[in-house]
């Protein structure tokens, strides 16, 4: 009975908030986009006529970045430029995936605006993942691929991702996306109940309710927080400053958290690994090698490709 | 205990009523080149004479032969080498366009080998004069969906590719960044050597 009464009071306040974003799709993000398009508009008839004065300061920021040294742009227009795009450090980026853009220069520009000073000490980082992934998780989770048939797999990734319904919910309420948080507490709904107990997606199947992939990071960078420098944490993998804040308000929202700290630290923790392995048998592995195995420096593919994922959900 | 009946009933209606339905756009010129290109690339993926670990060269030779006229492979050298292009002679340009084709071989070949069903799915596409973007959506058997966008320059009336964008990643961006902390340390002959390297690796 009492879960019932959850799931009903669920719903209607999905209603509620289906209702209520009808009208009102995100005001503080519709604000901050109608900047960056003033400021997009701005920079490409700059940046088109004096790229070529541009693209030596970026090269020597991050020639200094490599070496450790913080460097005090000089004076001039140029430099000016420069400390502007690192200032909004992903509108830079934005330039290349977003709509208007074709133009060959500002495709040079975006060179690198990831700050990475830590660079050598993320490289080791970053060759100690790669061994753990070759010789821990990849035997382990082709080991379990092999005992457990991919259906069930697929389930078992379904019910961890229902559970962690709360961090796409809040955060989607924190970015001010109310018609997602509403999608967010119909699909738990549906799935819990229709989909027995979030082993299947009917919601998505059925009733064509995407997932919300929205997380902590994300709304932080919707607050207009800069992203900070790259970061390769052990075992977690890239991130950069602003995802890390973001990821441990994720594990606060992570019902899987509540194992921790009610049954048990190790029960909590090998939940999570046991989360973490079953997502990365179904194609998460997969598409850690197909970055790096066709790259020239695979710490820079990935590095790149985690930056741009990010964007994109950003912008999303 | 009548609420038991009458509230799933409420919202399955409400649930039903939201529910939207993707509505597959109009194809323009590029969108079809492009979904034409990647049908017959998938007729030689299921064709039956193919299939087998034996055939499977021959398999990756016809695929390339059916889907690299639809790339633009100078362009994207082009890209990727960004500012450094400029600098280069012909020889040195068209070096680098072969050896960059190859890794592109590769990286677009080599995924080809688990092929079991996937779908490709045409979403929409942008046309601003000679540059259009064309959205796919790549759909795995476990119905995981991959969004695919592929950009495609008008070159005297020839659409072609010139970036493949993977849940926003792009392609030319994912290398372009590599190359160019390659090339900030290091020499052009030495880039160049390491992607050969690299090209011997994967040949093993």
């Amino acid at each position: 009975m009492r879960t019932s009464a959850i799931l009903a009071f669920l719903f209607l306040s999905a209603i509620c908030l289906y209702t209520a974003s009808a009208s009102t799709d995100s005001v503080p993000v519709s604000e901050s986009q109608s900047n960056e398009m003033v400021r997009d508009t701005k920079d490409s008839g700059e940046d088109t006529a004096n790229k070529n004065n541009e693209l030596k300061p970026i090269q020597v920021e991050l020639e200094s970045a490599f070496d450790r040294e913080q460097s005090q742009p000089s004076e001039g227009q140029p430099t000016e430029a420069v400390s502007d795009q690192e200032d909004s450090d992903n509108d830079t980026y934005e330039d290349t995936t977003g709509d208007e853009e074709y133009e060959y220069a500002d495709t040079e520009l975006n060179v690198s605006v990831i700050k990475d000073p830590i660079q050598p000490y993320n490289r080791k980082i970053y060759t100690f993942n790669d061994k753990a992934y070759y010789y821990v998780f990849k035997p382990m989770y082709t080991g379990y691929s092999k005992v457990v048939p991919e259906k069930a797999r697929l389930s078992i990734g379904q019910f961890f991702l229902n559970i962690k319904m709360p961090i796409r919910l809040v955060n989607c309420l924190l970015q001010g996306k109310f018609k997602g948080a509403g999608t967010e507490a119909m699909r738990f709904v549906i799935n819990t109940t229709v989909g027995v107990g979030g082993l299947f997606d009917p919601a998505k199947s059925k009733f064509h309710l995407e997932r919300q992939d929205e997380d902590f990071g994300q709304t932080l960078a919707k607050y207009k927080l800069g992203q900070g420098y790259y970061i390769q944490w052990p075992l977690i993998g890239p991130s950069t400053i602003r995802d890390t804040v973001g990821y441990a308000g994720d594990v606060a929202l992570n019902p899987l958290t509540l194992i921790s700290f009610f049954i048990g630290p190790i029960e909590g923790f090998v939940t999570k690994t046991y989360d973490d392995i079953n997502e990365t048998s179904l194609g998460k592995g997969k598409t850690y090698e197909s970055i790096t195995t066709q790259a020239i420096d695979p710490y820079i593919a990935l590095q790149d490709a985690y930056i741009q994922n990010r964007i994109k959900k950003i912008k999303e | 205990m009548k609420c038991r009946k009458v509230l799933p009933a409420i919202f399955f209606g409400i649930v039903l009523s939201i529910s939207t339905f993707l509505i597959a756009g109009e194809q323009g010129e590029p969108g079809k080149l492009l979904m034409n290109t990647i049908d017959s690339g998938l007729i030689i993926l299921k064709d039956p004479s193919l299939q087998g670990a034996d055939k499977t060269q021959e398999r990756k030779q016809r695929l390339w032969n059916e889907i690299s006229p639809i790339f633009n492979f100078e362009e994207m050298s082009k890209r990727t080498l960004g500012q450094y292009w400029k600098k280069r002679s012909p020889e040195e340009k068209k070096e680098f366009v072969e050896l960059f084709t190859v890794i592109l071989k590769d990286s677009y070949i080599g995924k080809t080998d688990t092929y079991s069903g996937e779908k490709i799915v045409y979403i929409t596409e942008k046309q601003d004069k000679n540059y259009s973007t064309v959205q796919t959506k790549f759909i795995t058997k476990n119905n995981t969906e991959i969004l695919i966008d592929y950009r495609l320059i008008n070159n005297q009336g020839k659409w072609k590719i010139y970036d493949v964008i993977i849940e926003g990643v792009s392609l030319i961006n994912n290398y372009r960044s590599q190359f160019n902390t390659i090339l900030l340390k290091s020499s052009y002959g030495e880039l160049i050597q390491k992607i050969k390297e690299k090209k011997f690796i994967s040949q093993k």
